[in-house]
């Protein structure tokens, strides 16, 4: 097994997401999903506070506005809860590479990945089958699953939410390159929060919870 | 979600698409049957430049069967990264090119309109010698003099040569000024900065201030979002954003000031009322570099922060502490300024105040500070052009300075025409015809005026991708290939690249798709017809070129490079010359006062307009908010459209539903933000579908009721509208997807300076009635 320093996680940072949504529109054109199939790679905005010229402001008390841009997708968590409850192991942890893969011809639909994924990142196509990120180790729904390992690969290409990310905010690759890049409360959060993504604290009036503030069904995955 | 089975989807799209490029090459023509035949041919890579909003950030497309696949940035990119070795990338409008080369909305055959007015296909010989044969009659009929060329945007340079040297016609409308920022491009020009006023040195500032811009959601190239990011992190700079409502920019800025609509310039004199109250200026550059400083302190003095925060809704308090930032931040110290201070009928007197600051703080061409940019020198086409030929157009005057007709339009002593005007030349009979270019001016001002306006000229004619308001209108509809059909050369100035010049340019990626030619092609054939049809040899001037390749070779022979040396490599640009700061001279002068430019003189005071910097309330010479128009209406972008080009493609439509958290909706058009206690006084609740109203038009649109909106104040994104490219959907997603043409609401409200078009409106809004 591979050393989960080497499982590829994705890294992303508020503070450089402008909400534009290229990673989701270049994530669709990549893999050649409809417009109105779900989005492997969700952009949520999440907005509190008081405009400050109404009459309602009040600057002792009121919090100026706050409107942030999450992106998230599936997170290929290590303990991946969705490969655990899959009746038919069409879901499957990469060892090479930590990439969370489905493999449609083993998956029936049964949805129990969805129900166990707690931020709802499998989704279901026309054919009633599981979707979702692949790192785009492969172009389309239910690629990727037999796809060499990104380690492997001399020049391993990078996921096209990374390639095409405005702002820089999104990154991706082996764990400890991407622990190098993060700040120390983002490494230490990511340490103390089952090691799923690297977020970066938001610099905001309040340091929102992030990841669990965007992860929700709701929120993430469509 | 709706059901939408059996439209084309993009999985279809990609078969047929394959399908169209294969049967293209055998010579045959789409049967788009859309049968199995999924690329499956090699992957090859080619270039590109955006030119969704002209900016030219790089593409690297990848390409199978003649199909473009997908579509990213070019690493180091001028326009499209942060600089050297930063990743290139597109913007969600920028990526939506590859949706575009493929859509099978495209108009894809030539058309003209026959006697008993129905539109029919024909083949391009057609279309050149009718194109050729309505253009002499009318020009017999009319005079050239008056066909208006409303080209915008063109990949090709040669437009101008065509309509204006060789079919005479001095009409010439563009973007730039009288739709875009006019008093920002023009005051620029008269200080003496040039219109590069607008753009400051990012990476290399510790002050920025986005004046009515959100440049993280709004940019001229993704360089101007990277390097203020950049600069926060690298430089640990401060970013200002002064706009009503809340943006993507107000959210990571460290001063967020929330004016009053319109009243920027009054903000600007207080701030400058501070820097000199306090000597924080540059008294070195000021005494030897500007004139009319006198003027220009009195008028400071005026406006104590006091006063301006009564006018602006701010807090005096922050006045200063921003004046003080930017000043002590000088030269290192940015204001980047476009659209939003200029859109207004007193946006002159704001963007001259706004550029004032920069010669009080001397941030002029200064690291970080007010660049001013240089272009590359390509030969122009009189250098490349080795024939002779009489243009036309040169000794006629616009008819906006030759008749009595328009003698109370100030604009007259500084523009030719005036994007407004328009539909009463036509009344006039001074314009009769028009050749509109990927551009939809009816959206773009007193829209219901131009419509008439269009519908009653005696030629139209439509070089365009889309069916919308001008086209589907048009005598003759010529169809373009986009810009990865195209081959494209991008001779940019600002840029993530300070010290460059610096130039970009890429082969067409793909084959025109359809029966479509880029606009090169289009254009040189018409003046082949032109040629056979009025045995004028001057129209023959193209025919030394065999291609567009050739022709931007020729351009390209001042920097001994060659179209097939930009795009052959590793990257689609090259860096060119050097030049550093300050390069402007110890002859320069800064001009805070206007009154030695004797046009912009004469045309003040015609507006009773001073000379200097001086406060010019709202109102002044545009709406005012009433009892029966209470709002205050003005139009936004959105990072997901620009200008009509990108608007009918699915996947934009469907992300900005997303962004605006009511994807569940079929609703796919714009949306009219609002403040709660607007929409409770009013019974609207977001989703609703809502009318607004002035007192010249009205529409329908989705409300979304948010505390981004400031009280009183409501927005929508411009460039929808039942003139839209769209509206043959057959399900209420599609059809909903037109939204609404904000310019419906406007009737003649300018800046009287320049012509430019003043969005802001009295308006009120209600329920629609509708869910």
């Amino acid at each position: 097994m591979a050393d989960r320093q080497d499982h590829w996680v994705f890294y992303f940072d508020p503070n450089r997401c402008i909400g534009c949504h290229a990673c989701s529109i270049s994530c669709k054109q990549f893999h050649g999903r409809d417009s109105d199939a779900d989005d492997w790679r969700t952009v949520t905005h999440h907005e509190k506070g008081t405009h400050p010229a109404s009459e309602e402001y009040d600057a002792d008390t009121s919090s100026p506005i706050e409107n942030v841009p999450i992106s998230m997708s599936c997170m290929h968590c290590h303990d991946a809860p969705c490969e655990e409850v899959c009746p038919t192991e069409a879901i499957v942890k990469r060892d090479s590479d930590g990439i969370v893969t489905i493999d449609q011809d083993k998956c029936i639909g049964c949805k129990y990945c969805g129900w166990a994924c707690p931020f709802g990142a499998p989704t279901y196509g026309d054919n009633g089958l599981m979707s979702k990120c692949n790192m785009c180790l492969d172009q389309g729904p239910g690629s990727g699953a037999g796809a060499e390992s990104k380690n492997e690969q001399d020049n391993p290409i990078q996921p096209n939410c990374v390639s095409d990310c405005v702002g820089g905010a999104i990154k991706a690759g082996p764990e400890k390159e991407m622990v190098k890049e993060a700040s120390q409360a983002a490494a230490e959060r990511f340490k103390s929060n089952n090691e799923r993504v690297i977020v970066e604290p938001f610099q905001g009036e309040e340091n929102l919870d992030m990841v669990e503030h965007a992860a929700t069904p709701d929120n993430a995955g469509d | 979600m709706s059901e939408r089975e059996g439209t084309l989807t993009r999985r279809n799209l990609l078969k047929t698409a394959g399908a169209a490029a294969g049967a293209a090459a055998l010579g045959g023509c789409l049967s788009g049957d859309g049968t199995d035949s999924a690329p499956s041919g090699e992957l090859s890579t080619a270039f590109g430049n955006c030119w969704m909003c002209s900016h030219n950030c790089g593409q690297k497309a990848y390409v199978q069967d003649g199909t473009v696949v997908n579509l990213t940035g070019v690493d180091g990119h001028p326009r499209g990264s942060a600089g050297p070795d930063t990743e290139g990338t597109l913007c969600p409008k920028g990526l939506a090119q590859l949706d575009k080369t493929h859509d099978p909305k495209r108009i894809k055959e030539p058309h003209i309109r026959d006697e008993d007015g129905t539109l029919r296909k024909v083949d391009w010989e057609t279309a050149f010698e009718e194109t050729a044969k309505r253009l002499v009659a009318f020009a017999e009929e009319n005079g050239s003099e008056t066909f208006l060329d409303a080209t915008s945007w063109a990949e090709t340079s040669i437009f101008r040569t065509v309509w204006r040297d060789l079919y005479g016609s001095p009409e010439r409308i563009s973007r730039g000024i009288h739709v875009c920022a006019g008093p920002t491009f023009v005051t620029g020009g008269m200080m003496g900065v040039g219109s590069n006023n607008r753009v400051p040195d990012y990476q290399n500032s510790e002050y920025i201030i986005a004046w009515g811009r959100n440049i993280l959601n709004s940019f001229a190239g993704q360089f101007e979002a990277k390097g203020v990011l950049e600069a926060i992190e690298e430089n640990g700079a401060t970013l200002v954003t002064i706009d009503p409502q809340h943006t993507i920019t107000a959210q990571k800025s460290d001063e967020w000031m929330p004016i009053e609509p319109r009243t920027d310039g009054a903000l600007a004199l207080a701030m400058a009322n501070v820097i000199i109250e306090e000597e924080l200026y540059d008294e070195e550059f000021v005494e030897n570099h500007t004139y009319g400083f006198e003027a220009y302190r009195e008028a400071a003095a005026e406006m104590p922060p006091e006063e301006a925060a009564e006018i602006t809704g701010l807090d005096a308090d922050q006045i200063r502490r921003v004046a003080r930032g930017f000043a002590e931040a000088a030269p290192q110290a940015g204001i980047s300024v476009w659209t939003g201070t200029a859109q207004a009928g007193n946006g002159w007197k704001a963007t001259q105040n706004i550029t004032a600051l920069n010669g009080l703080v001397g941030n002029i061409d200064r690291p970080g500070g007010l660049r001013l940019w240089k272009y590359p020198a390509t030969a122009s086409f009189g250098q490349v052009c080795e024939e002779d030929y009489t243009p036309r157009a040169e000794y006629k005057e616009p008819a906006l300075k030759k008749y009595d007709e328009y003698s109370d339009y100030p604009v007259r002593h500084i523009e030719g025409i005036a994007h407004n005007l328009v539909p009463e030349m036509v009344d006039n009979d001074h314009i009769n015809g028009i050749v509109c270019h990927h551009d939809d001016p009816l959206k773009d001002g007193n829209a219901d005026a131009w419509i008439e306006a269009i519908e009653a000229m005696d030629l139209v004619i439509s070089i365009d991708a889309y069916w919308n308001g001008v086209s589907r209108r048009a005598d003759i509809v010529l169809p373009e290939a986009t810009q990865l059909e195209k081959d494209t050369l991008g001779t940019g100035n600002w840029s993530a690249y300070p010290n460059h010049k610096w130039i970009t340019g890429s082969k067409a990626a793909v084959d025109p798709q359809w029966n479509t030619k880029p606009d090169f092609d289009i254009l040189t054939g018409i003046a082949d017809a032109m040629a056979e049809r009025t045995d004028n040899d001057d129209w023959t001037i193209f025919q030394q070129w065999d291609s567009h390749e050739e022709y931007i070779d020729d351009q390209l022979s001042t920097l001994d490079l060659t179209l097939e040396e930009l795009d052959s490599g590793e990257t689609n640009y090259e860096l060119l010359e050097e030049y550093d700061y300050e390069q402007y001279g110890e002859d320069f002068t800064f001009r805070f006062d206007l009154d030695q430019v004797s046009s912009f003189a004469t045309a003040a005071e015609e507006a009773g307009m001073d000379t200097a910097p001086e406060w010019i309330s709202p109102g002044t010479y545009g709406d005012s908010t009433s009892e029966e128009y209470p709002l205050e209406f003005t139009d936004v972008r959105s990072v997901f459209f620009s200008h009509g080009s990108n608007q009918p493609h699915e996947r934009l439509q469907d992300q900005f539903a997303k962004r605006n958290q009511l994807s569940e909706e079929d609703y796919r058009g714009n949306y009219l933000y609002l403040h709660p206690r607007d929409a409770e006084e009013r019974g609207i609740e977001t989703g609703d579908l809502v009318t607004i109203e002035s007192k010249s038009g009205s529409g329908d649109l989705m409300a979304i009721v948010t505390e981004r909106a400031r009280p009183g104040f409501v927005t929508s994104q411009y460039g929808f509208g039942q003139t839209s490219a769209i509206t043959t959907g057959e399900d209420a997603r599609e059809r909903s997807a037109d939204g609404m043409n904000t310019m419906t609401l406007h009737d003649t409200q300018m800046d009287p300076i320049t012509g430019q078009v003043d969005r802001h409106i009295a308006v009120d809004v209600t329920p629609a009635g509708g869910d």
